[in-house]
């Protein structure tokens, strides 16, 4: 069955708050990441370049949360006649955006997966659940669920919660999230311990606004 | 008929040179399709040969050398550079002379010595330089310089061509153009009053003030130097025993050198053998070479484009997505500095930010694939072109076209571009060397060379580490070995083009006996013309080219329909991912 190891360029989050679960999960802090976080941090940078540069990002995070998914031993025959011990996907996938930021990272995610299904989970400041329209055999599936700031993480509760209630499981279900509040993160993991995060950056924390800070503004917006 | 091999000389493949020659110049580059490793196996350049020829004006210097030009039709780059494009600039006193005819152009002060010193040092040894552009209508150097890159055999011709003792001592052969003083007249009053439109009067009112004086001062003391002495007119038997010599040194030198890349393929088998027994253990921390992690989402994506039943559409899918995984670890290993920005909530953010000038090249045909990805990473990144493949009669890499961005072709700028080198996979490494060292010949820093690619060798590795011990490798898999395969291939199908192997592909026809006719068609089988179009683009419209087509084309087409069939040999990568190419691009 599944390939028991599963092996990841993640690292605990704890690598950058020192206090954080260990389901949640960062990407390594390369130069290069760092680099891309200050471009759309930037409040000069152009909308074109944010939307380019976050999709770098996302797909950095989708590769990373397709790493968690496991994967069954296959023996292929390559064109020169040799067989090569591979592996193949297992488990069929399903994003879900929590609209209408996580929407913007849909591209990110069919430039991973081709044939994805994409459903969609609807909030607002106060999280309250407005639309949820999701694939039929979502139970069946593992989510990767799409929400690029995890702030106060109350949208995102509300978004596992609709999941949880169309019957998919809670160890199957991948958070996906660019920056990242120390807040959000506790308050998200405590309450469903087997779920795992995977994010960019975690950031300082939260101002009075419920906005992380330093963050990048309002992501649907730019 | 790109092999140093007389054999090859052909009536019909000698070039026509254009009549249509521009007056401003007298620079000519002759190129055949494709260039032969021209670096060793420690991929050290092998240094070009150069003729200088001097003589008095109108002595014949021009004809001498085209002589030696289109004998030399066999070797792939044969350049002709002139003395006239490195007349210094001139002061505006002095313009005003040259305007009135006041300014005296033969004599050595009038030109520009250390640059042409300079630019013909770096052309023999393999750099690529930019020369000048005089314009006698405007008496003064033009904005724009021409790009010159890859020539084998140099010409250097002008009257002051034997003047400076540091351009004496670039030479391999001297010869002086030795002519009646008479002679050079006439024939001059009849070229200036035909080509520049001057009247008789003036022009032996210039000769008397200027051209007789400098040529009995400088002009016909220089001829001491020379190694030979040709005369000006009836000299035919004097260019025959010229080129004769030139043809024994090329022979000599190239029989050397291949003497060099044979005993280095001994070796490499022999590492080959090695790196097949190799345990793991000894092909971890290689320096420079970076291997992706290993996750299972990499192995999925490595075990669909290995399977040869994978669908195309399919394939690309996973070759574009694995791309862009590789180009995102490369550019983790590319410098950046500190960066503070405010973000829209108003508050400093102390990030970083990468400040280099990126540039990809890809190696075509198999780097194609690869610059889909990086363009999905980097959308704005200029990417050049290099057209490297495989001769099938030696299964040396030939470079076919070069397309290299503009910050690239200026010397200037050039030392601080980081270049993303991309090939899809690497089996022996002979096409990365040359790619590789034709960004060094343009004074590329090896530590700003980054190679990615999906799937490497050990040997690989080992060849191209060797001569490039600083060169980055970033790649998705190390496969152990190369093996040896036969291909079956029908001659008579073979369509334009697909002749050549992809360079790293390492394919050689297996020449049976009779096979051998058809072992040449497939050499020569690429269009002239793809060289011709290259080589316009490396110059400009200066220089020229013609390789005349057809009559043995033809000839090898019609052959060709007569055998029924061969077979090919090929290093192959395994368990590698096939012809990843075509596999993309094709079927």
């Amino acid at each position: 069955m599944s390939s028991p190891k599963t092996t990841t360029t993640c690292l605990p989050a704890s690598t950058h708050k020192a206090e954080l679960p260990e389901n949640a999960l960062v990407l390594p802090p390369t130069r290069q990441l760092q680099s891309l976080l200050t471009i759309i941090r930037d409040e000069k940078t152009h909308r074109g370049d944010f939307v380019f540069t976050s999709d770098r990002i996302i797909r950095l995070l989708v590769e990373e949360g397709l790493n968690h998914l496991p994967v069954v031993d296959k023996k292929v025959t390559t064109p020169t006649g040799k067989v090569y011990d591979g592996v193949a996907f297992q488990g069929r996938i399903c994003g879900v955006s929590i609209m209408r930021a996580g929407e913007a990272m849909e591209a990110g995610l069919r430039d991973c997966c081709r044939s994805v299904r994409i459903g969609k989970d609807e909030e607002t400041y106060q999280p309250k659940l407005f639309y949820a329209k999701l694939p039929e055999d979502i139970a069946n599936r593992y989510v990767l669920l799409l929400d690029p700031m995890l702030a106060t993480g109350g949208s995102c509760i509300k978004a596992i919660e609709v999941l949880l209630e169309h019957g998919v499981e809670e160890e199957k279900i991948l958070f996906l999230n660019l920056i990242a509040s120390p807040e959000g993160i506790q308050k998200v993991c405590k309450r469903f311990p087997k779920l795992r995060i995977i994010t960019a950056w975690v950031d300082e924390g939260l101002d009075s606004n419920s906005y992380i800070v330093p963050g990048l503004g309002d992501f649907g917006d730019r | 008929m790109s092999g140093h091999n007389a054999d090859h000389l052909h009536p019909s493949s000698r070039p026509k040179l254009q009549t249509r020659k521009s007056s401003r110049s007298k620079n000519m580059v002759m190129a055949s399709h494709g260039r032969a490793p021209w670096y060793g196996p420690d991929g050290k350049n092998v240094e070009a040969y150069v003729i200088g020829i001097a003589g008095g004006s109108a002595s014949g210097k021009t004809s001498v050398a085209r002589a030696i030009l289109s004998a030399l039709n066999y070797v792939p780059t044969v350049l002709i550079l002139s003395q006239d494009s490195f007349y210094r600039a001139l002061q505006p006193e002095e313009v005003k002379q040259a305007f009135n005819n006041d300014y005296d152009f033969d004599h050595p002060n009038s030109i520009d010595t250390p640059l042409f010193v300079k630019c013909l040092m770096d052309l023999k040894q393999g750099k690529a330089t930019e020369i000048p552009v005089y314009s006698f209508e405007h008496h003064r150097r033009m904005p724009e310089k021409k790009y010159i890159y890859g020539a084998s055999v140099i010409i250097v011709e002008g009257i002051m061509a034997l003047q400076s003792p540091e351009l004496r001592s670039l030479y391999d052969l001297k010869v002086f153009v030795n002519c009646d003083s008479d002679l050079m007249l006439a024939r001059r009053i009849k070229r200036d009053v035909k080509e520049r439109g001057r009247d008789v009067e003036g022009i032996l009112d210039q000769y008397l003030r200027f051209v007789k004086n400098s040529y009995d001062n400088f002009v016909q003391p220089s001829s001491r130097y020379a190694d030979v002495i040709v005369p000006g007119s009836s000299n035919q038997l004097a260019i025959e025993l010229l080129v004769t010599h030139v043809k024994r040194q090329l022979d000599t030198r190239s029989l050397r050198f291949r003497r060099m890349l044979a005993e280095s393929g001994e070796e490499k088998a022999k590492a080959r053998s090695r790196s097949s027994t190799l345990v793991n253990g000894e092909t971890e921390d290689k320096p420079n070479v970076v291997l992706l992690e290993q996750t299972n989402q990499l192995l999925g994506i490595m075990t669909i484009l290995r399977d040869r039943t994978t669908e195309r559409e399919e394939f690309i899918f996973h070759a574009d997505r694995l791309s862009t995984i590789v180009v995102e670890k490369a550019l983790t290993l590319v410098h950046c500095q500190p960066k503070t920005v405010k973000t829209p909530l108003g508050l400093d953010y102390e990030g970083l930010a990468s400040d280099d000038t990126l540039v990809g090249i890809s190696i075509l045909r198999s780097g194609g694939p690869f610059s889909h990805g990086l363009r999905r990473v980097i959308r704005d990144v200029p990417i050049g072109a290099l057209l490297i493949q495989s001769d099938p009669k030696t299964g040396e890499p030939l470079l076919l076209k070069s397309d290299l961005p503009g910050s690239i072709k200026c010397r200037e700028t050039s030392s601080d571009v980081k270049v993303l080198l991309l090939d899809s996979q690497m089996g022996t490494g002979a096409a990365a060397m040359m790619a590789i060292r034709v960004l060094l010949d343009h004074g590329i820093k090896a530590t700003n060379i980054i190679f990615l690619t999906y799937l490497i060798t050990e040997s690989a590795i080992h060849s191209v580490h060797r001569a490039f011990p600083e060169v980055q490798i970033v790649t998705a898999a190390i496969d152990p070995e190369l093996s040896e395969m036969r291909i079956p291939y029908d001659p008579s199908s073979l369509q334009l083009g697909e002749s050549l192997g992809e360079a790293d592909f390492a394919t050689k026809t297996i020449s049976h006996p009779n096979m051998n006719q058809s072992a040449n068609d497939v050499g020569e089988k690429p269009d002239p013309r793809d060289g011709l179009k290259t080589e316009q683009e490396l110059s400009s419209n200066q220089f020229k080219i013609e390789v005349k087509d057809t009559d043995q084309l033809k000839f090898s087409r019609q052959h060709r329909r007569d055998h029924s069939g061969g077979e090919k040999r090929a290093w192959v990568i395994s368990p590698g991912m096939g012809h990843i190419g075509d596999r993309y691009y094709i079927s």
